[in-house]
């Protein structure tokens, strides 16, 4: 079973944003501080515009609360 | 600076001379020329159809300047200069489709297809996206003034030009029939050409019918000289139209469908104009086409031709064999161009004269580069 780091890189590897924008939402979630959150959430974010995700907005908007982004 | 004299081109026809050599062998001239012709008014950079469906990004880099031209989510064709806000980074390199944010490769700031910056992640650091300093409603695409017409789409990069409107109104009007959809051929509807001369050559060579009889001899049997006439808007445009054009058919007979509407005079007219500066503008009753002159260098030029048709579902089989007629015709003109590139070289030629009577077109168009030169270096002054 590949760790989130190793799912990580292969998907980077590929450059699949659908799957790196899961995986770093994942992250996210598993993130024991508000920095790592916050770090793994705009990668999430990232990734989840350049595939023109619907998760889009609920990123962003976690990350706004956490006051690291602002609307668009 | 370089200045070559101009005063023998702006002379009457009877007495003009054309352009100096160093308008066709000098950098320093083409880089002149490249923005009093090219920069400053109203270029033809690509067919709309480079990018057919939303989302569709293509990177061109015109006469150096790297751009994109993108159909945004609205549908619509748009251009920006190819780079990101931060570090200048080129935004995307090949074509492809966006299928929602453009993401710069280095920082991954992220873009709208209609150029607004959407995301600049770590900005205030790691996690942060967000910074004082850094206001993302002035840091969109750098867009390019432009504007679609005849199914090509013009820029204007210099930013200042009259609007397209105002600098081609009077070919538009002439024209006006045309303004309707127009449906690109397709794959096989489109073609390069690359050519050993300059630009210019290229138009002063489409301008004029006088060469037809030597160097398009299929034209005789059914467009004789005397069926060809004259075009010229001083300051404007130039060309020449034919009074007996033959529609193709294909092995059964059939025909393309014509545009709607058209007056009577296009049941057996056609007509072939340059835009000034680099696109080659031809319309029929069923079928018109647009070729966009690339300056590849002083040397060298890249053709880019594109048919279009009134609906689109024509035959397929008609449309190869249009495209290839069209291929064969501009195929024979290349040996001419190419033959005046390298008489160009030529240390005693005086840029040559212009036959009163059938060199109009292409004089008009000497002058117009003339006297863009010449505004250009007044305001210089």
């Amino acid at each position: 079973m590949k760790t989130l780091d190793q799912q990580l890189l292969a998907a980077h590897e590929i450059g699949d944003g659908r799957v790196l924008m899961e995986l770093y939402a994942q992250a996210a979630e598993q993130a024991d501080t508000d920095k790592a959150r916050g770090f793994y959430l705009t990668h999430a974010l990232v990734f989840a515009l350049e595939c023109g995700a619907p998760q889009v907005s609920g990123l962003r908007q976690q990350l706004i609360d956490m006051g690291r982004d602002t609307p668009v | 600076m370089t200045r070559t004299d101009l005063s023998k081109v702006r002379r009457p026809i009877a007495q003009a001379n054309g352009l100096p050599n160093a308008h066709y062998t000098s950098q320093t001239i083409f880089d002149e020329e490249k923005h009093a012709l090219l920069f400053d008014g109203w270029a033809g950079l690509a067919a709309a159809s480079d990018v057919p469906e939303i989302g569709d990004a293509r990177p061109i880099e015109f006469l150096g300047i790297p751009l994109l031209l993108v159909r945004d989510r609205q549908g619509d064709v748009r251009v920006f200069q190819n780079i990101c806000r931060h570090r200048g980074m080129i935004l995307v390199s090949q074509p492809r489709k966006i299928e929602g944010a453009i993401r710069c490769p280095y920082h991954s700031w992220c873009y709208s297809t209609q150029g607004e910056l959407v995301s600049t992640p770590h900005v205030g650091g790691p996690g942060q996206n967000k910074h004082d300093g850094i206001d993302r409603d002035l840091l969109g695409l750098l867009a390019v003034r432009s504007h679609i017409w005849m199914g090509v789409v013009w820029v204007n990069i210099s930013g200042d030009a009259p609007s397209f409107e105002e600098t081609n109104g009077a070919l538009i009007k002439r024209w006006a029939e045309f303004d309707k959809p127009l449906f690109h051929g397709g794959p096989e509807s489109s073609f390069t050409l690359d050519v050993n001369c300059n630009w210019k050559l290229a138009v002063e060579n489409y301008c004029e019918s006088y060469h037809l009889p030597w160097v398009h001899p299929g034209l005789n049997s059914y467009s004789r000289l005397e069926d060809h006439y004259h075009i010229e808007i001083p300051g404007k445009f130039s060309g020449q139209g034919t009074e007996v054009y033959r529609q193709i058919r294909d092995d059964s007979g059939e025909l393309f469908p014509d545009f709607e509407g058209l007056s009577k005079k296009w049941d057996t007219a056609a007509e072939y104009i340059t835009s000034f500066p680099n696109v080659l503008l031809g319309v029929h009753r069923d079928h018109t086409f647009a070729i966009i002159l690339e300056p590849l260098s002083v040397e060298k030029t890249r053709e880019h031709v594109h048919i279009f048709y009134s609906t689109p579902d024509t035959d397929a089989g008609l449309r190869r064999k249009n495209a290839r007629q069209w291929k064969d015709v501009f195929e024979e003109d290349i040996f001419v161009v190419e033959g005046m590139q390298r008489g160009r070289h030529a240390v005693s030629f005086d840029g040559g004269r212009f036959s009163p009577a059938m060199d109009g077109p292409t004089h008009l168009f000497h002058d117009w580069v003339a006297g863009r030169l010449e505004s250009r270096r007044q305001a210089a002054m």
